[in-house]
């Protein structure tokens, strides 16, 4: 039987806890993803849960997860050395040919981040591919930020504006919604500017309303949804939404096709 | 006027408060009748009574205004409604078998209602057979759930229909619709565990809501059918008070024969001093563990059937529970 | 080839069959409807013909036997992920057209969205033939005709019940046995319902918009359905379906992982990890149903996915109409085009 729901195991070679629930596991992998793409993540008896891909290379694989329920909070216990299972990747992901030669603008908020982090870094080690990066990175609080070391490296090669819902004393950065923040990015020649935008869907409803007030173009904004998948090859029916197949289609959708998805 | 008042009373006809008029009492047993019957009771409200029907509260009907000395023809006329009960021919002509043991009642049961684990009137009809009649006072009803319409737990013996749920959790979706509504509005006795919902037996009423609830037919209810009997509630003037269970997950058969045994024991224990004793009076004064011994006597249960160890009744005495002031302080 | 059988012949025809194949069909569960003292008429295996229940609809479809209610996916077993066989013995389903036609969505779903085919499915539905039950007259609330599957070509034998001289006719050479040798040869070509007492009509699909998911009629079923999922579970195109892991050994070296049916209408079905769920409001959720049968499915795969079975208006405690509903819809967009 050739069974797509067979998962393969994978050996963890190294975590990084990012915050108090969030951490990033590394694992050995020589499949080929592309940034935006996810895995079915499974411990046998625990569960399945679709987890995007945060990064990558050759022979590794890097998703950042946070802990918030079965299959993760097992994954929390999980030391390197140790075999998880997957399958996978699944969906179309952020494809690099889409973003050739555009003026890019990348928002982000929250664990949003992770399924645009590997495009960022392509986006950055390949700056002569596109035409221009400005970032927007949000977070809840201080102590909610994901890929501090990664956020100053890309700070000292491309406009970032890192933003906090709630700030505190030692916070150096922005503080306020990311939709307040978008007025202050480079907006020349704004239709012709290009946004990826992740993140909880609140956040992407108020920042897309602000987007196309200042000027942005539907078929310029590409958003990546979440939605509940047991399956990730179009059988079980969850991430259905109208005609679409979030696992299919997406989860990368452009804005023309995603502001027709009512669930 | 020359009447023999206690045998006039035991043939269904009330004393009633205008001299020389009595009442018919017709009787329902399980309180289903087919509608052809009406015509009966309507010909005796209209020929002999006042041309009123009242509707009684053990389901049945009573005609007022009827001479005393029309008695013999009502009850010709009234031969097709007791021959529909089944009732031993050998009254006859005699009318209607009454007092004593009241009429057996019954909610709607399982023809209509879709909550019934049972058709409560053919029980009703088969414990009616079992113990008419009778002259001990005995009340006995009939539910279909334990929702209780009937007030089962007023009577002597209330019967509460049970079905124990069957669980195939092959066709279980884990949906936990049983689980939440047992919560909600049972007795909270299914749990999921591994995806699978867990009975807890001794929760388990046996109302069968899971059935009801379950969307994949997981639930299904047992091929036999079971009974809780609440034994003793009672109203009256002295202590007021809801029956108590006594036996659940027994048989039709047992529940029967718990009751005819009771008969033999109120012979044995009345106190014949009194115009007429109350069975819970008895069984008070007896004490449970005699009753329990006695009735149960000759019966062997079946494996499910659990017996209550001890009883002890609620409700209040009228003497000595009450305390009550003007000022509502 | 077409034949006529008498009840004997019948018996001993299908009695023969069941060396090769399961049968199954419209069966009697006696005493196991939800109600006390009430049948239920399932799909299930059956042996003798005179097993089969014609006269009235059952309850469920027969997809549980293409994807059953808890399907295990696979076992771990201490680091070894072992699949489980299942039983290979072919099936018979007996099924009327708009069951069939029903399985053919199922198929689409599980074999031709995406790439990937779905093996478990595929494993299943690979055992099945069909015996087409002819149905001329249909229930109160089918509503095929509107759907255009009172029809059904593609079947490897069809029968029409007719007492004592049924009709048989087989496409299937390997369903011709010696039995049938000895019966009378006839000309039996099923005929298929023309009219159903229920019509529908279904909105263009170019003309639903927008204004139609707001439209206060949802509001309605907020308001009546209580997302109870029967409609769901008894629907022979409901594919949806979610997956448990259980630990089966208590020292964790046994576990198991399986998938088992879900439905739009039962909570959870939308919710993440981490609780954010959509259509939390039950008229919402008839709403998602109502679009993929009549709307949805058609936009992505050229028919409509509902097949007009009506189980889900026999089965709904609510006495919810979906084929009324369909229809509301339809004077809704009507109107509006008035407008």
């Amino acid at each position: 039987m050739n069974n797509p729901y067979m998962p393969r195991p994978y050996t963890l070679i190294a975590t990084q806890k990012e915050t108090e629930i969030d951490s990033t596991f590394v694992f050995e992998a020589k499949d080929r993803f592309v940034g935006g793409q996810f895995m079915q993540v499974s411990l046998p008896g625990v569960g399945e849960a679709p987890i995007s891909i945060s990064d990558f290379d050759a022979d590794t694989l890097t998703m950042t997860i946070r802990k918030v329920g079965r299959v993760t909070d097992r994954l929390f216990a999980m030391k390197p050395g140790e075999t998880l299972y997957m399958r996978g990747p699944y969906g179309n992901g952020f494809k690099q040919a889409w973003f050739k030669d555009k003026d890019m603008v990348v928002i982000a908020g929250g664990t949003g981040l992770a399924p645009v982090k590997n495009t960022i870094d392509t986006f950055i080690s390949n700056q002569a591919a596109i035409k221009g990066l400005q970032i927007i990175v949000g977070f809840k609080s201080p102590k909610d930020v994901l890929f501090k070391d990664m956020l100053h490296k890309w700070q000292e090669q491309v406009p970032i504006i890192l933003t906090v819902d709630q700030g505190d004393d030692t916070w150096p950065y922005k503080v306020g919604l990311i939709p307040s923040h978008i007025k202050d990015l480079d907006l020349s020649d704004v239709e012709n500017k290009t946004v990826i935008l992740v993140g909880p869907p609140m956040m992407m409803k108020f920042t897309t309303l602000e987007l196309l007030r200042l000027g942005f173009a539907e078929e310029n904004i590409w958003v990546s949804f979440e939605r509940k998948m047991s399956c990730g090859i179009g059988k079980c029916g969850h991430c259905k939404i109208d005609e679409t197949y979030v696992c299919l289609e997406g989860p990368v959708f452009n804005y023309t096709k995603a502001k027709t998805l009512l669930d | 006027m020359s009447i023999d008042r206690k045998l006039v009373t035991k043939n269904a006809y009330r004393i009633t408060k205008i001299r020389n008029k009595t009442a018919l009492r017709v009787r329902v047993p399980g309180g289903h009748l087919e509608a052809k019957y009406f015509q009966i009771i309507q010909e005796v409200a209209e020929k002999y009574g006042d041309g009123t029907v009242h509707l009684t509260t053990r389901q049945g009907f009573e005609c007022p205004g009827i001479d005393f000395d029309q008695i013999p023809q009502i009850n010709k006329m009234i031969r097709p409604l007791i021959e529909s009960l089944g009732l031993d021919v050998d009254y006859g002509d005699g009318g209607y078998p009454a007092a004593g043991t009241r009429n057996i009642s019954a909610c709607i049961g399982n023809r209509v209602c879709p909550y019934a684990n049972d058709d409560t009137t053919r029980i009703a009809n088969s414990l009616e057979k079992a113990v008419y009649p009778h002259d001990f006072h005995f009340k006995i009803a009939v539910t279909g759930c334990p929702n209780d319409c009937i007030k089962a737990h007023m009577q002597d013996f209330g019967i509460i229909c049970l079905t124990e749920p069957q669980y195939d959790s092959k066709r279980c979706i884990t949906c936990e619709a049983c689980v939440d509504n047992c919560k909600k509005k049972v007795t909270g006795a299914l749990s999921v565990k591994n995806f699978n919902i867990e009975r807890d037996i001794e929760k388990c009423i046996g109302c069968g809501e899971c059935i009801l609830k379950c969307p994949a037919g997981a639930w299904t209810r047992s091929e036999e059918k079971y009974y809780r009997m609440v034994i003793m509630g009672r109203t009256g003037k002295k202590n007021p008070r809801l029956a108590m269970p006594f036996i659940k997950w027994a048989t039709e058969e047992e529940i029967t024969q718990i009751i005819k045994n009771t008969y033999g024991f109120v012979e044995r224990y009345i106190d014949t001093s009194l115009p007429k004793e109350h069975i819970g009076y008895i069984v008070d004064r007896m004490g449970y563990q005699v009753f329990k011994k006695e009735v149960l006597e000759g019966i062997t249960l079946n494996p499910k059937a659990l017996v209550a160890e001890h009883i002890q009744w609620h409700g209040y005495h009228y003497k000595t529970d009450m305390q009550f002031n003007h000022e509502g302080l | 080839m077409g034949y006529e059988l008498t009840q004997q012949e019948m018996k001993a025809y299908f009695k023969t069959l069941t060396k090769q194949y399961r049968l199954v069909g419209p069966i009697r569960e006696k005493a196991k409807g939800s109600f006390s003292d009430t049948d239920k008429i399932v799909y299930g295996v059956f042996e003798d013909i005179e097993d089969l229940v014609l006269e009235e609809k059952a309850f469920y479809s027969p997809k549980e036997f293409l994807m059953p209610i808890r399907e295990t996916l696979f076992h771990f077993i201490d680091g070894q992920i072992v699949e489980p066989k299942i039983d290979t013995k072919p099936i018979l389903i007996f099924a009327r057209p708009c069951d069939l036609n029903g399985i053919r969505r199922l198929d689409t779903i599980f074999l031709k969205n995406g790439d990937i085919k779905d093996a478990y499915y595929e494993r299943r539905r690979q055992l099945v033939k069909y015996v087409m039950i002819e149905c001329r007259e249909g229930f109160d609330t089918c509503f095929c005709v509107s759907m255009g599957s009172n029809t059904y070509t593609d079947y490897e034998a069809a029968i029409r019940f007719e007492g004592d001289h049924s009709l048989l006719e087989v496409v299937d050479s390997t369903l011709v046995t010696q039995d049938l040798s000895r019966v009378r040869k006839t000309d039996f070509v099923p005929e298929y319902i023309k009219e159903n007492k229920v019509k529908v009509e279904i909105p263009p699909t170019d003309k639903v918009n927008k204004s139609l998911f707001e439209h206060p009629l949802w509001k309605e079923y907020t308001r009546r359905c209580i997302a109870c999922g029967r409609c769901n579970t008894s629907c022979i195109t409901c594919s949806c379906f979610t997956m448990q892991d259980v630990e089966v050994s208590d020292d964790g070296l046994l576990d198991e992982r399986r998938r088992v049916w879900a439905s739009c209408h039962i909570k959870g079905y939308t919710d993440m990890a981490g609780g954010h769920g959509f259509r939390k409001q039950n008229g919402e959720r008839m709403r998602f149903k109502t679009m993929h049968k009549i709307n949805d499915y058609h936009k992505r795969f050229g028919e409509h996915m509902c097949v007009g079975c009506g189980r889900c208006d026999d089965v709904c405690p609510e006495y919810i109409s979906f084929s009324k509903c369909i229809n509301k819809l339809s004077e809704i967009i009507k109107e509006e085009s008035h407008e």
